[in-house]
C-alpha cells in the first residue's frame, strides 16, 4: 500500500520529495498508474501535484507563454493563448490519447515521461521551449532539448520538480503544422510524427523553418541540414522532395511492435510533402 | 484515509486505503457497478466518469484524487426512478445498446460533450467517444443516438445532468 | 468535413413502436434490456462479486512447450489469507475439457502446451493476497522444442504436441471434391490465383472472462459469462468428476462473446476452487492481459486459391488449400476447418472443385471459435480471385458475380442443393445499382493530392447452425405467472445480440402483451431448458420456433380454460389483449391474473422443443470431416462495397463509406438486424486493417490494448445497410440467422477496393500502413 500526499505549495512538495520513502510524483496519473500496474515502478509514496498552488496556471506576457506542469492537456489545448500563439501544440494535443486522457494527463507529465513518441514534444521543440525546474536550491532553466536526454530519461536532478514550460511567442505570421501517424486515429502511440513552424517571406520563400520529428530516434529529432536547405527556398513539391532525403538521413529510428525502422525513416521524410497544406488553410 | 466528496449529487464519506483505485472504490465499496473496468490501462473508456464536469477514467484515478470533487457516475446521470437523461433515452430508442458493457462510458462521454457542444455533428460525437471502445456496434448507432440526443436537448432548452 | 452520418437521418423518422403497446414482429422496438444497461444497473457476471467472496486466480505457464515436472506450492500455501492452492493432483475427474476432443487440461498435468496454460490455481481472501500468492508459485518444467508454425508442425521429426493423437500434429485434415476436381482446369480458358496469409484475431470482449461459484449442500452453482451454460455443465462434470445434476450454471447478459466464450474459460477452474472451499463464494475475473494470454483466438491461416473460368466468365473449376494454425488444443478447431472448407467456393456455381485444408496443432495461442468461424479466412481468398478473374476477362466485379451466383435449387460448390431461400442475386444487384457503385469512377477520379481512391466489392454466404451431426435444438419454456404475466424461460445466452429481447418481442406480438406483461429468465440450468449454444448464427432461429409453438399452445390453453370456466362454447370468442383476456361478443375483460388463478402451475407452463432442419446431402466420404458437421442447409447472403482512400504519404487507409446488402430473410426487429450487421462489419474491418495478434516463439508481442489495436469511433466509416428480405420458409416468421455473415466479406472488400486504387494486393493481412506503403513500392 502506498501513501498519497497532497502538498499545497511547491516548498512542501519539494520537501516531501526529499524526505519520503520511495517517492513518485503524481500529476494526471495516466502514465504513472499504467507503469505501476506493469510493476515497472513501485513507489511507496505518491506525491500529488494536484493541489500545489500555481501548478495549474497557464498564461502569457508580452514576450512569452508559460504553462505550469500541472495543467491538464485539454486546458492547454483550449487555452486562448495557445490557440492564438502555439496552434502547433494545440494540434498535437488534439491527437493525443482521448478526451478523458486529455482531461487527466498534464503537459508536465508528458514531458517527464520523455517518450520519443510523446505527442507534445515535437511542438515544444519547434517552439524552442525551455523548462524550469524547482529544486531544493532553487530554480534552474534548461532548454527542453537539453532536458530530455534519452528515451524516458531527463536531466531532472534528485529532489527537483518540473515547474513550468516556457517559450517565446512565435512570429505571428508563422505557419504551424503537426501530423501524427498512428496505428489508428485516437488512443495511439505515434509511429512517426512531425511538427513544423515556418514563415514565408514576401516572395513566398521559406524565411525561417523549424522542424521536429517524434518516434524516429531516442529523443525528438531536429535537423539543421534540412532546415538550412529549406530556408530561402519556395514551399514547392520539388523542394520538399529533396528535403525528404535530408530528413531521412537525419533520423535514427528503430523497429518495434508498432512500426519498422524502414517505415519510420521513409515516412519521416515523406511527411514533409504535406507542409504545403499548412498554408492552404487545411490546418 | 478518510475521503469526502460529492457523489451523484450527495456528499459521501469513506474510509479507504489512499492508493485504492477510484474504479474499485466505486464498484466494490460503494456498490456502483455501472462504471466498468475493461482494461485497467485507460485504453477502453469503460470506466468513464465525470469529475468536476469533465470526463475522466476511474481506472487511472486514485480514490484520493476524488477528495473534494464532484463525481458523477452513470447511476447519477438521471434520477433513480425518474426519467432517463436524453442521451440514455436516445441510446435506447436508436438501438445503440448491444451488450451494453461500453454503454455507461459512452453515455457519460456523449452527455458531457453535448453539455459543452450542443451544436455538435457526427464527427464531433465520434471525437467525443474516441476514448471509448465498443466491440459490438461499429459505433454507428452510438453516433446516431448522440445526434438524436443533441436534438432533444436543444428542444428542451439547455443542459441536463 | 460534412458529417456523412446525416445520411442515416431516415432512421429518426422511421416508424417505431411505442413501448407501451404490444410489439409487432417486423417493426423495430427498443430492446427490453437497453433500459437497465443505459442506467448502468444491469448486473453482468463481472459485477457480481461481493465483499465476502474468495478470489481465485491462475498461475499461467508463460512458456510455450515443456514437460511439467513439479509445482511448488508451499510458499504460496503458507501465506496468510490463502485458502487453497490447487494443482492437477487435486482434480478428481478427467482433468480434460473440449467440445469435440477433450484434450485441454483444467490444470496442466503432463505438458505445458502454450504460454497461457494453467499450472496452478490459488484461492485467497482478497485480490492483493491472491496476487502475492501467485507470485510465490514456482514450477519445474523441462523445456520441449516449440512448434510455432504449420510448417514446423508438419516437418519430419517434429515433436508431437499430442502423442496420443492418431494423426500426429494434424488435428483434422480433409478434402472436398466435386465434379472432376482439379481436372476441371483442363477445360478452362482462364485462370486466376492468389496466395495469402490472414492474421490471428482476438475477440476483445469488453467484459473479460469471469465467474462466481459456490459449492454448498452438495450442489455446485457457477455464474459465468458464458455462451454455453448447458454444455458447460457436462464439461465441468467430466473434468472435475462430478455428476451434471450437481452442477448449476447461470449465464447473465454477457458483455460480449463473439465466440471467445463459446466453451470453458473460467468455469472448471471456479468449480475446482469452490469445491476446495465449500460454503464460500469464489470469484474469478481475468484481467485484460490474462484474457489476451489465455483465451482462444481466430485461426490464423495460409491460403492458396486458384479459380478457372470459361472465356464468357462462367466459373468452371476451383482449387483451394487452407492451413489453419489451431494452437495446442482442439477447441472447435476441426469444426472451424470444416466450415471453412464448406464455404471456400463462395456463393457460386462451380462444377469442379477441390478444396482441401488442415487444422494443425502448434504451441501458439489456442485458436477456437470466433464469429465467422473459418469463413472470413476462405472468403478473404475467394472474393479476391473472383476479382482477379473479372479483371482478366474485363468484366465488372458485379457482373462476374451475377453471372455465377447461386439460386435456390442449384448446388453450392460443395455439391449440396440449396433447398432454402437464396438471396445472393438480389444482394449483388442492390450493390450494383447503388450510387456508390455507379458513381465509383467519378469518385475515384476526384482524389485529392497524395491520395489514391478505390471502390471495391465482395460477397459471401454463411451457413446457419451446427450442420447435420450435432442436433440443433432449443426448448422454450413459457409460463403464465400467477400475477398474470408471461415469463419466457430462455436457455440460450444473450451475449449482446439481443436474442433475449427478441424473444420478448416475439412473445409480445404472439400473445398481444406489452413490455410490462412480459418477463425474461436468462439461462439457468435449474430453471431454463437446454437451447444450444449462443453461436453459429442459430440462437434466434431455433428458440423463436420453439417459443412460437409454446406461445400458441399456452394461449390456447388459457382461452380454452376461460371458455370452459365461463361456459362459453366457442373459444374463438376470446382474444388476448394486454394483461387480459377479452370475450369479444360481450366485450368483457378478464384479467390474466384471474385466469391464472383458475389454472394449476403445470397448466400454466408450456414446454416446446424445436430442432432445426439439416441438409440431407452427403458432400464427403471422409468420416472425420463429415463428423465435424457439414454441409449446412440454410444460408444467409451478403454483398458489400467499400470506398477507400489510400494516403500515399503514410500508407494509411481510410474507409470512406461502406455498404452491405444482406439476405437474412425477414426481419423480426430491423434495429437488431442493423446492430448485427454494423458490428460484424466493424470486426471485419478490424480484421482487414488493424488487428494482428502477433507472437514470437509462442510469446505474445501484443499482450494488451495498447499493442493489439481495434478500431475506434474515428476509424470506422458510416455504414449503409440494405435488407434483401427473402422469406425463409423454414424460418420463424421468415427469418434466418444474421450474426456472422457480415464479418465474412470486409477483408476481401477492402482488398478489392485497394486493388482498384493502386492495382496491387498484399500477401499478408491486416493491411497496416506499413504494408500499404510497401505495396505502393515506396518504402526504402
Amino acid at each position: 500500500m502506498a501513501e498519497v500526499l497532497f502538498p499545497t505549495c511547491l516548498d512542501d512538495a519539494r520537501n516531501l520529495l526529499v524526505c519520503s520513502d520511495a517517492p513518485a510524483l503524481l500529476a494526471g496519473g495516466t502514465d504513472l498508474l499504467v507503469q505501476m500496474r506493469q510493476k515497472r515502478i513501485q513507489p511507496r509514496t505518491l506525491i500529488s501535484l494536484d493541489r500545489v498552488e500555481g501548478m495549474q496556471e497557464i498564461g502569457q506576457t508580452d514576450q512569452h507563454i508559460f504553462i505550469r506542469c500541472g495543467v491538464p492537456l485539454a486546458r492547454v489545448m483550449d487555452h486562448p493563448s495557445i490557440r492564438a500563439h502555439a496552434p502547433v501544440l494545440a494540434r498535437a494535443i488534439a491527437d493525443l490519447g482521448s478526451p478523458q486522457i486529455r482531461n487527466m494527463g498534464t503537459l508536465g507529465g508528458n514531458i517527464m515521461t520523455a517518450s520519443p513518441a510523446g505527442d507534445t514534444l515535437p511542438p515544444l521543440y519547434v517552439l524552442d521551449a525551455s523548462v524550469d525546474l524547482a529544486g531544493p536550491e532553487g530554480f534552474r532553466r534548461l532548454p527542453l532539448a537539453k532536458f530530455i536526454t534519452g528515451p524516458g530519461q531527463t536531466a531532472l536532478a534528485s529532489g527537483e520538480i518540473l515547474w513550468q514550460v516556457t517559450f517565446n511567442k512565435p512570429d505571428p505570421g508563422a505557419w504551424h503544422w503537426f501530423e501524427k501517424v498512428g496505428q489508428r486515429r485516437a488512443l495511439s502511440i505515434a509511429m512517426v510524427s512531425l511538427a513544423a513552424m515556418f514563415s514565408l517571406d514576401s516572395h513566398n520563400k521559406l524565411s525561417r523553418i523549424r522542424l521536429a520529428w517524434g518516434s524516429v530516434g531516442p529523443t525528438i529529432v531536429q535537423s539543421r541540414e534540412t532546415q538550412d536547405f529549406l530556408c530561402g527556398r519556395p514551399l514547392e513539391p520539388e523542394v520538399l522532395e529533396k528535403a525528404c532525403d535530408l530528413a531521412r538521413a537525419a533520423v535514427s529510428p528503430i523497429s518495434d511492435i508498432r512500426a519498422t525502422k524502414a517505415y519510420r525513416r521513409d515516412v519521416a521524410g515523406r511527411l514533409l510533402m504535406r507542409l504545403d497544406q499548412a498554408v492552404q488553410g487545411e490546418n | 484515509m478518510k475521503l469526502t466528496f460529492m457523489l451523484n449529487g450527495s456528499p459521501v464519506s469513506v474510509e479507504t486505503p489512499p492508493d485504492r483505485r477510484l474504479v474499485d472504490l466505486l464498484r466494490e465499496d460503494l456498490g456502483l457497478t455501472g462504471t466498468k473496468e475493461g482494461c485497467g490501462t485507460g485504453e477502453c473508456g469503460a470506466c468513464t466518469i465525470r469529475a468536476d464536469g469533465e470526463t475522466k477514467l476511474a481506472c487511472l484515478m486514485l480514490a484520493a484524487q476524488a477528495q473534494g470533487r464532484d463525481i458523477v457516475t452513470i447511476e447519477g446521470l438521471s434520477p433513480v426512478a425518474g426519467p432517463l437523461h436524453p442521451v440514455q433515452e436516445s441510446f435506447v430508442n436508436s438501438g445503440a445498446v448491444q451488450c451494453g458493457f461500453c454503454t455507461p462510458g459512452m453515455v457519460m462521454s456523449i452527455a458531457t460533450h453535448l453539455d459543452a457542444h450542443p451544436d455538435t455533428d457526427g464527427d464531433g460525437i465520434r471525437q467525443a467517444v474516441s476514448g471509448n471502445l465498443c466491440r459490438c456496434t461499429g459505433y454507428q448507432k452510438i453516433v446516431d443516438a448522440g445526434l438524436t440526443a443533441a436534438g432533444l436537448m436543444k428542444n428542451k432548452g439547455g443542459c441536463r445532468g | 468535413m460534412a458529417s456523412t452520418d446525416s445520411m442515416t437521418q431516415h432512421k429518426f423518422e422511421r416508424l417505431k413502436m411505442n413501448i407501451s403497446s404490444p410489439p409487432e414482429i417486423g417493426i423495430s422496438t427498443p430492446r427490453s434490456d437497453a433500459f437497465t444497461k443505459v442506467r448502468g444497473v444491469e448486473k453482468f457476471t463481472i459485477d457480481l462479486p461481493s465483499k465476502d467472496d474468495l478470489w481465485a486466480g491462475v498461475k499461467r505457464a508463460g512458456i510455450p512447450h515443456a514437460r511439467l515436472i513439479r509445482v511448488h506450492t508451499d510458499q504460496a500455501s503458507a501465506l496468510a489469507g490463502v485458502a487453497a492452492v490447487l494443482t492437477h493432483k487435486d482434480i478428481q475427474g478427467s482433468n480434460r475439457q473440449g467440445v469435440v476432443r477433450q484434450d485441454q487440461p483444467v490444470l496442466v498435468d503432463d505438458c505445458i502446451r502454450h504460454c497461457g496454460d494453467a499450472v496452478a490455481l490459488v484461492v485467497a481472501e482478497d485480490k492483493t493476497t491472491l496476487a502475492r500468492a501467485l507470485d510465490l508459485i514456482r514450477f519445474e518444467a523441462e523445456p520441449l522444442p516449440g512448434i510455432f508454425s504449420v510448417g514446423d508442425a508438419l516437418a519430419k521429426e517434429a515433436p508431437l504436441i499430442h502423442p496420443d493423437h492418431d494423426t500426429g500434429n494434424i488435428l483434422l485434415a480433409g478434402t472436398l471434391t466435386t465434379g472432376e476436381g482439379v481436372e476441371g482446369f483442363n477445360d478452362c480458358d482462364c485462370e486466376a490465383s492468389l496466395s495469402l496469409e490472414v492474421p490471428v484475431q482476438e475477440h476483445v470482449c469488453l467484459e473479460t472472462e469471469c465467474g462466481r461459484a459456490l459449492f454448498e449442500k452438495d450442489k455446485l452453482t457457477i455464474t459465468a459469462s458464458t455462451q454455453t451454460p448447458f454444455r458447460d455443465r457436462h464439461e465441468i462434470a467430466q473434468a472435475l468428476g462430478l455428476s451434471p445434476e450437481k452442477i448449476r450454471v447461470i449465464a447473465p447478459f454477457l458483455g460480449g462473446g463473439f465466440g471467445g466464450k463459446d466453451g470453458i474459460t473460467v468455469q472448471s477452474l471456479l468449480g475446482l476452487a469452490a469445491l476446495a472451499c465449500p460454503g464460500r463464494p469464489v470469484s474469478m475475473v481475468w484481467n485484460r492481459e490474462e484474457s489476451f494470454l489465455a483465451s482462444p483466438k481466430r485461426h490464423g491461416a495460409t491460403l492458396f486459391f486458384r479459380l478457372g473460368a470459361k472465356a464468357d466468365g462462367t466459373f468452371h473449376a476451383l482449387e483451394a488449400k487452407a492451413d489453419f494454425d489451431t494452437g495446442p488444443y482442439d477447441h472447435l478447431g476441426g469444426v472451424v476447418l470444416a466450415l471453412g472448407l464448406e464455404h471456400a467456393g463462395g456463393p457460386y456455381a462451380i462444377a469442379h472443385t477441390q478444396v482441401s485444408g488442415r487444422a494443425v496443432y502448434t504451441n501458439n495461442p489456442v485458436a477456437g471459435a470466433f464469429r465467422g468461424f473459418g469463413v472470413p479466412q476462405v472468403a478473404a481468398a475467394m472474393e479476391q480471385v473472383v476479382d482477379l478473374m473479372a479483371a482478366k476477362l474485363t468484366m465488372s466485379p458485379v457482373a462476374i458475380r451475377l453471372k455465377n451466383c447461386l439460386a435456390r435449387g442449384m448446388k453450392a460448390p460443395t455439391g449440396n442443393t440449396l433447398a432454402h431461400s437464396t438471396g445472393i442475386r438480389a444482394c449483388l444487384e442492390a450493390v450494383g445499382h447503388h450510387p456508390l457503385w455507379q458513381g465509383a469512377r467519378e469518385w475515384t477520379a476526384r482524389a485529392p493530392a497524395h491520395t489514391l481512391r478505390g471502390v471495391g466489392m465482395a460477397c459471401a454466404m454463411h451457413g446457419m447452425g451446427y450442420g447435420p451431426v450435432v442436433p440443433d435444438v432449443a426448448h422454450a419454456k413459457l409460463e403464465l405467472t400467477r400475477e398474470g404475466r408471461f415469463k419466457v424461460y430462455c436457455g440460450v445466452s444473450d451475449m449482446g445480440q439481443g436474442n433475449g429481447a427478441t424473444f420478448l418481442h416475439i412473445a409480445g406480438d404472439l400473445l398481444n402483451q406489452q413490455a410490462d406483461g412480459l418477463e425474461l429468465i436468462l439461462p439457468d440450468t435449474d430453471q431454463t431448458l437446454p437451447c444450444g449454444s449462443s453461436s453459429a448464427s442459430r440462437s434466434t432461429f431455433t428458440f423463436a420456433h420453439a417459443l412460437a409453438d409454446a406461445s400458441a399452445c399456452l394461449s390456447q390453453r388459457i382461452i380454452k380454460r376461460a371458455a370452459d370456466s365461463l361456459m362459453v362454447l366457442d373459444p374463438e370468442e376470446f382474444v388476448l389483449v394486454p394483461g387480459k383476456l377479452r370475450h369479444l361478443s360481450s366485450g368483457k375483460d378478464y384479467p390474466l391474473a384471474f385466469l391464472a388463478g383458475l389454472m394449476s402451475p403445470s397448466e400454466r407452463t408450456v414446454v416446446s422443443r424445436y430442432r432445426a432442419p439439416v441438409a440431407r446431402d452427403a458432400v464427403t466420404d471422409e468420416k472425420a470431416l463429415q463428423m465435424h458437421g457439414i454441409p449446412h442447409t440454410i444460408f444467409s447472403y451478403t454483398a458489400h462495397l467499400a470506398r477507400v482512400a489510400v494516403d500515399t504519404i503514410t500508407g494509411g487507409i481510410r474507409v470512406d463509406r461502406y455498404l452491405a446488402a444482406t439476405d437474412c430473410g425477414r426481419l423480426i426487429n430491423p434495429d437488431l438486424y442493423e446492430q448485427q450487421m454494423h458490428g460484424a462489419i466493424a470486426q471485419g474491418l478490424g480484421y482487414a486493417l488493424y488487428e494482428d495478434y502477433l507472437t514470437k516463439k509462442g510469446q505474445s508481442l501484443t499482450p494488451d490494448l495498447s499493442t493489439y489495436i481495434i478500431p475506434g469511433a474515428r476509424d470506422l466509416p458510416p455504414m449503409e445497410l440494405i435488407s434483401v428480405t427473402t422469406r425463409e420458409q423454414a424460418g420463424p416468421f421468415g427469418m434466418k440467422g444474421v450474426g456472422e455473415v457480415g464479418i465474412d466479406a470486409p477483408l476481401a472488400c477492402i482488398a478489392n477496393a485497394v486493388a482498384d486504387a493502386c492495382g496491387k494486393r498484399p500477401g499478408q493481412w491486416p493491411l497496416t500502413r506499413i504494408r500499404m506503403l510497401d505495396l505502393l513500392g515506396e518504402t526504402l
